[in-house]
């Protein structure tokens, strides 16, 4: 694979099975697309025709691949936070009014004539870029509480630009940097609360308040025990809040006439542990019970209260319409209708598939965004059970690759970039996938390099080249800086 | 970080990313493996299944005129998940098929409340109305072409019946055919040749797209099937001779039935009155139904094969026959008659006529009292141990006439009439009663009813001097070589075809001998018409007139009955109108309009029953 001395050429180093897997999985949804997208009425050639589109982004991705492979490795680590300050101004104009374009309830793109651009894809690889220059600074030490909150600063800026355009799906991705700081040394006590926070958040709607809160609650006294230990102190802690929220709670009701609601009271008592919490963590100086508390505020300002305006305040269409703002549906007509079709189409390939061109539910326009966020659902249609493991066989492959390709690196900050990847990658596959067969509400984030797109398309191969030209240089034996 | 540890956490995360695809796979798996609802509601999103119904058979006359034809009409479709979401404009909808804002609301509730199922809007669309269906497409509404019945002559309502919409009993009772919404032939010939008639309906699948359009064929039509076309009837029916019966009837209450005693074919059936079975077509079909069922006069009531009439004078014939066939009478017997029949406190009147009269002269004559003679004699023979077993035997042998039994045609809904048993005058009298207590029945009153198609029947009998064919109104069935059997045999009577000869000679006498006899007026030059008059008393006011009649007494063409419900004498009212029937079917002309025109005009007491 390497030949250290000798002619240096432009592939030199460079990892083929990770190429292959990409070229193969464009191609697959170059196929999907096409059938998807078909439309016997205009002309094959046409470039109306989102095939043809397609055809002249993958085009367009190939020299973009050419070019970060031309070019030498270390400006990617040079110009990390320029990039990472570009990508924000970038993202943040879409907020700018006027500038941007509405697509389905979000701020989201940019428009130049025909094309349209979704900076929050480059925002992914800006973000990776940044994330994986700070952690690998040799004074960087992922224990330090003060360090991991710069981390978690440049992971936030984004993440909160990218809900105030209300493309919550594109936001939640940010989340999956969590195991990218995991394979750093990040304890996994703060890890696994996170996971659940990013769970609940995207599943806040099922949830009532009450509930959402007293989850948190328990899952954060739970990690912090597991964290610093004393489970005595722990779970005195968790049952007087329960207890303050139930004596509130009787208390309003008998002498009150039920001014408070169960809610309240728990809100209540759990302002007072908390400010008791922190007290108590300044007196010892326990800074990881800071961290904790810190999560645990940010998450319960963020998750339950949004609900809630969203229960009781608002009327019924304004939620509904909310609710496909929110990326989770975006058919007034139920919210489980895009689901239920994503599932028929998939479900109904069997084993090999109704053919190429030949799923009706895809070609007769049953599933929305078949060609975009459901291309999954063209696979397992057509190509059925045989085509849908291929495809998840080799996108499993890649993001194993891409892991692989970190963990051979000497640089840190190859490895957590490749990681970075890693991660975006797999947090999209989960959930695209995840959406189109019924396990996830629906979010509209792409399944990458599949989905129809020119900004995904691009900006997935950027990213996934990068890690290939950063692991290319540690192949061919040039270091680095 | 040691290395160890961090060896720990890139296993961990691999083992993430591998259970991540894991669980993808899985769902994946059980969707595409396992769980066999998606296909079949991928199906049910694509397909289509459209409804093509078969155009039921029609009906021609046995001339090859059609008395039933089929009209195009259209049935509005709705799929309530295929319409337009934007709306559309229900105004347009409504006026262009004539429905109600309301109307069209309730439907569409119905229809929302089973968003994937097609759900009748509207039926009986005209063509001209379909068209501009088409040109407005209405997403989501589609129309389906269907048949409805017309009558170009516009005759015998209560002979071909209705069609409507099929019951949920006939749905359940027959679940394969019928489907809600199909319609069935209800009443009439449309019941009783229902399954000749309805035809296949076929089956088109097609595929349409998520806003409802159709996009073709599925699978190239491998499962389409193409309606059956029902079958078409011949009826044995004269269609001009019906018109004019019915319209002779018009104004009148009772019936005619004329049968071809050759074959037992029936030539006419008419009940009056009758209605216009175009008024049975159609969206309007219901309020119609209900007019005539609240109609007095039951214009539904089909009087020819359902009414119990007493027969009257046109029984004596069968008196005679069995007087004959039992040798308590001989064609030369002759009785006295001087102003009737009187035993004791028993006293049957008789119109004036010489005396003694023989079996020729006393049918010609129509005497009353000899006909009690002959009743009692049959039933007190001393061969039989008792008047009951004399009686019993007498039942029999009317019986085999068709009287007191349904005949066995094809037409559904006939009548049985009523013959007296023994049994019935032991439980009326206790048990103690003679031929004098029910003298009455020699002369065809009393407890006797007769159809009108069994008079007809008996005409016929005649007519074949002892046999009849059961009478039947279908000739021929599309595609089929023959009919039933049955309708093939011969029926003999009781009676054997030599006593026939002085009953024919006496029915020819009393038509073509001046003042022989009763029926003079209704003689045909060159046609040998032979006849019977009866004029039926009875309590609830003027006599039923009755006449009895075929034509020519050699090779007989057509044998007939008239009964008029009050119409008086049998020669003043039935006689005529039969007389009419018989000259245009056997010369095909009318010689004598001005007697039409009479009997058009004929005064009618209605009785009190009628009136509405």
């Amino acid at each position: 694979m390497s030949s250290r001395g000798g002619k240096i050429s432009l592939f030199e180093g460079v990892d083929r099975i990770a190429v292959l897997l990409y070229v193969v999985l464009v191609a697959i949804g170059f196929v999907n697309i096409l059938s998807a997208s078909y439309n016997d009425d205009a002309e094959i050639f046409s470039f109306s025709q989102q095939y043809i589109k397609q055809l002249m982004w993958i085009s367009v991705a190939f020299s973009v691949a050419l070019i970060i492979l031309l070019l030498d490795s270390r400006y990617y680590h040079m110009y990390a936070y320029y990039a990472y300050v570009f990508g924000l101004l970038f993202l943040a104009g879409t907020l700018i009014p006027g500038v941007s374009d509405v697509v389905k309830g979000a701020k989201a793109w940019y428009e130049f004539g025909p094309i349209r651009i979704q900076p929050v894809e480059f925002a992914k690889i800006a973000t990776a870029l940044a994330v994986a220059r700070l952690m690998s600074n040799y004074t960087f030490t992922i224990k330090n509480f003060g360090h991991l909150v710069h981390v978690g600063l440049i992971i936030l800026l984004p993440f909160i630009i990218i809900i105030m355009q209300n493309d919550t799906g594109s936001g939640v991705v940010l989340s999956s940097f969590i195991l990218v700081l995991y394979r750093e040394g990040l304890n996994k006590w703060i890890c696994i609360p996170i996971i659940i926070v990013a769970v609940l958040f995207v599943c806040s709607f099922l949830f009532t308040p009450l509930f959402l809160l007293a989850i948190l609650l328990l899952v954060f006294t739970l990690s912090d025990a597991m964290m610093i230990g004393r489970w005595k102190m722990h779970i005195v802690f968790a049952a007087s809040i329960c207890f303050l929220a139930l004596l509130l709670n009787v208390l309003s009701t008998l002498f009150w006439g039920g001014a408070l609601s169960g809610y309240a009271s728990l809100v209540i008592a759990t302002a007072m542990g908390v400010v008791v919490a922190a007290l108590y963590a300044w007196k010892r100086n326990i800074t990881a019970v800071f961290l904790s508390l810190a999560l645990f505020v940010f998450s319960a300002l963020f998750v339950p209260t949004a609900d809630k305006i969203f229960e009781s305040v608002l009327k019924d269409y304004q939620r509904e319409r909310i609710i496909s703002f929110l990326g989770i549906t975006n058919d007034p007509r139920g919210i489980d209708y895009n689901v239920n079709q994503a599932k028929i189409a998939i479900g109904s390939g069997g084993l090999v598939g109704k053919g190429f061109m030949e799923g009706t539910q895809i070609r007769y326009g049953y599933v929305p965004e078949k060609h975009t966020d459901f291309i999954f659902c063209a696979v397992g249609e057509e190509w059925g059970f045989i085509g849908t493991m291929t495809v998840l066989a080799l996108l499993c492959a890649l993001i194993l690759r891409l892991m692989r390709m970190g963990e051979r690196q000497e640089e840190p900050f190859s490895r957590i970039y490749s990681y970075c990847v890693a991660s975006i990658l797999l947090f999209h596959v989960f959930v695209n996938v995840g959406v189109t067969v019924g396990l996830f509400p629906v979010m509209g984030i792409p399944l990458p390099f599949l989905s129809y797109g020119g900004s995904s398309l691009v900006a997935f191969t950027i990213m996934v080249f990068i890690a290939i030209r950063l692991d290319s240089t540690q192949q061919s034996g040039i270091t680095a800086l | 970080m040691n290395l160890n540890d961090a060896n720990t956490r890139r296993t961990i995360l691999q083992c993430i990313v591998l259970g991540v695809f894991l669980v993808l796979a899985g769902r994946v798996a059980y969707l595409q493996l396992f769980d066999s609802k998606y296909k079949r509601l991928a199906a049910g999103n694509v397909l289509r299944s459209e409804v093509e119904y078969a155009p039921r058979g029609e009906i021609v006359d046995r001339n090859g005129l059609y008395i039933v034809q089929n009209k195009e009409c259209y049935d509005l479709m709705v799929v309530y998940r295929d319409m337009n979401k934007q709306g559309f404009d229900t105004m347009q909808l409504c006026n262009l098929v004539d429905l109600s804002k309301e109307q069209l609301v309730k439907k569409l509730k119905e229809a929302r409340y089973a968003s994937r199922k097609a759900i009748l809007v509207t039926s009986y669309i005209p063509k001209e109305t379909k068209v501009r269906l088409d040109e407005y497409k209405f997403q989501g509404f589609y129309t389906v072409c269907r048949t409805a019945r017309q009558y170009p002559r516009k005759i015998a309502g209560n002979l071909l019946g209705h069609v409507g919409e099929v019951s949920m009993r006939d749905v359940e009772r027959n679940p394969d055919v019928y489907k809600v919404g199909d319609y069935i032939g209800i009443t009439g010939l449309e019941a009783a040749y229902e399954e000749e008639l309805r035809g296949v309906k076929g089956v088109k699948v097609l595929e349409r797209d998520y806003g409802g359009a159709i996009k073709g064929s599925y699978m190239d039509g491998a499962f389409d099937s193409l309606p059956v076309p029902g079958l078409k009837l011949t009826c044995t029916i004269d269609a001009r001779l019906q018109a004019f019966a019915e319209e002779l009837m018009v104004g009148k209450v009772g019936a005619v039935v004329a049968i071809e005693p050759s074959t037992g074919e029936i030539l006419v059936m008419a009940s009056s009155p009758t209605y216009d079975p175009d008024e049975l077509v159609g969206r309007q079909r219901g309020n119609h139904y209900m007019q005539l069922q609240n109609n007095k006069r039951q214009p539904l009531f089909n009087r020819a094969v359902k009414a119990k009439y007493p027969p009257g004078s046109t029984f004596k014939l069968v008196q005679g026959l069995i007087g004959l066939q039992e040798g308590v009478l001989t064609p030369s017997t002759a009785y006295p008659c001087h102003g009737g029949y009187h035993v004791g406190k028993v006293k049957v009147g008789c119109h004036p006529h010489s005396s003694p009269l023989d079996l020729r002269n006393a049918v010609a004559q129509s005497c009353n009292a000899y006909f009690c003679y002959v009743f009692r004699d049959i039933i007190e023979n001393r061969k039989y141990e008792n008047i009951k077993k004399g009686f019993d035997s007498w039942v029999e042998d009317v019986k085999s006439f068709g009287f007191g039994r349904k005949l066995g045609s094809d037409f559904l809904g006939e009548g049985a009439g009523y013959v007296p048993t023994s049994e019935y005058y032991d439980k009326v009298y206790r048990g103690s009663w003679r031929g004098l207590t029910i003298i009455s029945l020699s002369i065809g009153q009393g407890e006797l009813g007769c159809t009108p198609m069994q008079m007809a029947n008996l005409a016929a009998t005649i007519a074949n001097r002892g046999y009849y064919y059961i009478p039947h109104i279908i000739k021929h069935v599309e595609g089929r070589d023959s009919l039933d059997s049955r309708f093939y045999e011969k029926q003999y009577v009781n009676v054997d075809a030599k006593h026939f000869e002085p009953i024919v000679e006496g029915m020819w006498r009393g038509v073509n001998v001046e003042g022989a006899g009763t029926s003079y007026a209704a003689r045909l030059e060159g046609w040998d018409v032979c006849g019977k008059t009866g004029t039926a008393q009875n309590p609830n006011g003027q006599d039923h007139s009755t006449f009895l009649s075929f034509a020519p007494k050699d090779n007989p063409k057509i044998a007939i009955s008239v009964y008029v419900e009050h119409g008086g004498f049998g020669a003043s009212m039935a006689l005529p109108i039969a007389s009419l029937i018989e000259e245009y079917y056997l010369t095909d002309t009318i010689k004598r309009p001005h007697l039409v025109k009479a009997i058009k005009e004929k005064q009618w007491r209605v009785p009190k029953k009628y009136v509405e």
